[in-house]
């Protein structure tokens, strides 16, 4: 299971974005560049289900990630949580499993590539923040031609890794951190629209200023 | 096909005299079938792909020596998928396959020279019917299955000739797989492990079915 929020911010600000992220977490930041496939299970299955296929093209060896995430946790302990709490099962996976969930009845969906990076640290709970534009490719898989679906705007997620019974501390954890970016962005449980802060602007051009280019600094 | 033989054939390997008993192992196969939907229960006028689109030859396995990956393979398709553990956890969410049967293939593993010898015997889970009994040989210095290919066809030699000299019942038969069907190499990898205890089950159900 995983904790979850997202946000979004305008391309502009992305930079100012990450000079704060790397003085909280601490940590480099890792590149990314994943052509992510949804497949569906085709109409013979029963059961209707979803997966992606991630391939990571950071890599100098592309490698591949299945995921399932499942429905989001419901009743009343999940209403007074600010943040959303879902099943999400991964595994490595070897590089034809493309053609393996095809030959079990999946077909595409759709695709996307994903471009931009992430921060991963401890600070309450193991916490990933990824920032990325998504891409969509005019032919199929075509990465090297894909184009921002909004462009000027980009993505950001945070998650956390629960198990289940620490969901309380593990959200905690992650509203507690999104409190640090709320000048930039408001990051809330998917599929709860928030649009762009009104201060991203003011606070992106604060921590630019903020940052090396000052003589007198 | 029963313990009693199976005990016979450890003491073949034990026979050999340098064999030396290393302990047990277990690898585990799956047989999936597909959730399908039913035909006559579409209420749409579209046409509904029938399930004969979906693969009957699903098989899933956990190696003895490899607990942290799981390998699938689809026999027609010719293709093996390798992946972490956890991907059958991924599979149970999904519900478009269960697992209709499984089966254990345990025994005990011994060191003769540079050869680890699996024996054991094939069972269904929850049940007790000895379903077969195989034997795994592993040669150790070398990788390459075709520089190996000699010295391995003269081991099976001497086995057969040790297993016909206990007089067995039955005999041990070795299915030659064509692995670069599957896209693999030469070089000797777990795959080629997986694909090889999917045959051994293949020729088991064919034996038994004749």
């Amino acid at each position: 299971m995983e904790c979850v929020v997202q946000g979004i911010i305008e391309t502009q600000h992305v930079e100012a974005l990450e000079i704060l992220l790397q003085g909280l977490c601490g940590v480099p930041k890792e590149r990314i560049r994943v052509h992510e496939l949804c497949l569906k299970s085709g109409p013979s299955l029963a059961v209707p289900s979803e997966i992606r296929l991630l391939c990571d093209l950071a890599q100098p060896t592309p490698s591949w990630t299945v995921r399932h995430v499942g429905g989001a946790m419901r009743g009343a302990g999940a209403e007074q949580i600010s943040v959303l709490v879902r099943t999400m099962v991964e595994s490595k996976v070897s590089n034809n499993a493309l053609r393996f969930f095809y030959s079990l009845g999946y077909k595409l969906d759709h695709e996307l590539l994903k471009i931009g990076f992430a921060f991963r640290f401890q600070r309450g709970a193991p916490i990933t923040v990824t920032v990325t534009s998504a891409n969509k490719m005019p032919k199929l898989h075509a990465t090297d031609e894909a184009v921002p679906v909004t462009p000027g705007i980009q993505m950001v997620e945070i998650t956390a890794p629960t198990a289940g019974d620490n969901y309380n501390e593990v959200g905690a954890a992650v509203s507690s951190f999104c409190e640090y970016l709320a000048p930039l962005l408001h990051l809330s449980k998917p599929g709860v629209s928030t649009g762009i802060v009104p201060t991203a602007a003011a606070a992106a051009a604060s921590l630019l200023s903020n940052t090396g280019d000052d003589p007198s600094l | 096909m029963s313990s009693q033989i199976l005990a016979e054939v450890c003491q073949c390997v034990e026979g050999f005299g340098s064999a030396a008993k290393e302990g047990r192992w277990r690898t585990t196969l799956t047989i999936y079938r597909p959730v399908a939907r039913d035909p006559s229960s579409t209420a749409t006028s579209a046409p509904v792909p029938m399930p004969g689109d979906l693969p009957r030859d699903f098989l899933g396995l956990t190696l003895h020596d490899r607990p942290g990956a799981y390998f699938f393979i689809l026999r027609h398709h010719r293709l093996i998928l390798q992946a972490d553990a956890n991907v059958q956890s991924l599979m149970d969410k999904l519900q478009s396959y269960k697992a209709r049967v499984v089966l254990h293939f345990e025994g005990f593993q011994y060191q003769l020279g540079d050869f680890m010898l699996r024996v054991g015997k094939c069972v269904q889970s929850h049940a007790d019917t000895l379903r077969g009994i195989m034997m795994e040989v592993e040669y150790l210095p070398l990788s390459s299955i075709d520089k190996s290919r000699q010295i391995m066809e003269d081991f099976l030699d001497i086995w057969q000739d040790a297993v016909i000299k206990k007089s067995l019942p039955g005999q041990f038969i070795n299915v030659e797989l064509n692995f670069a069907d599957y896209g693999l190499q030469d070089q000797y990898t777990p795959q080629h492990t997986a694909l090889q205890y999917a045959t051994c089950i293949v020729q088991l159900m064919a034996t038994v079915r004749s």
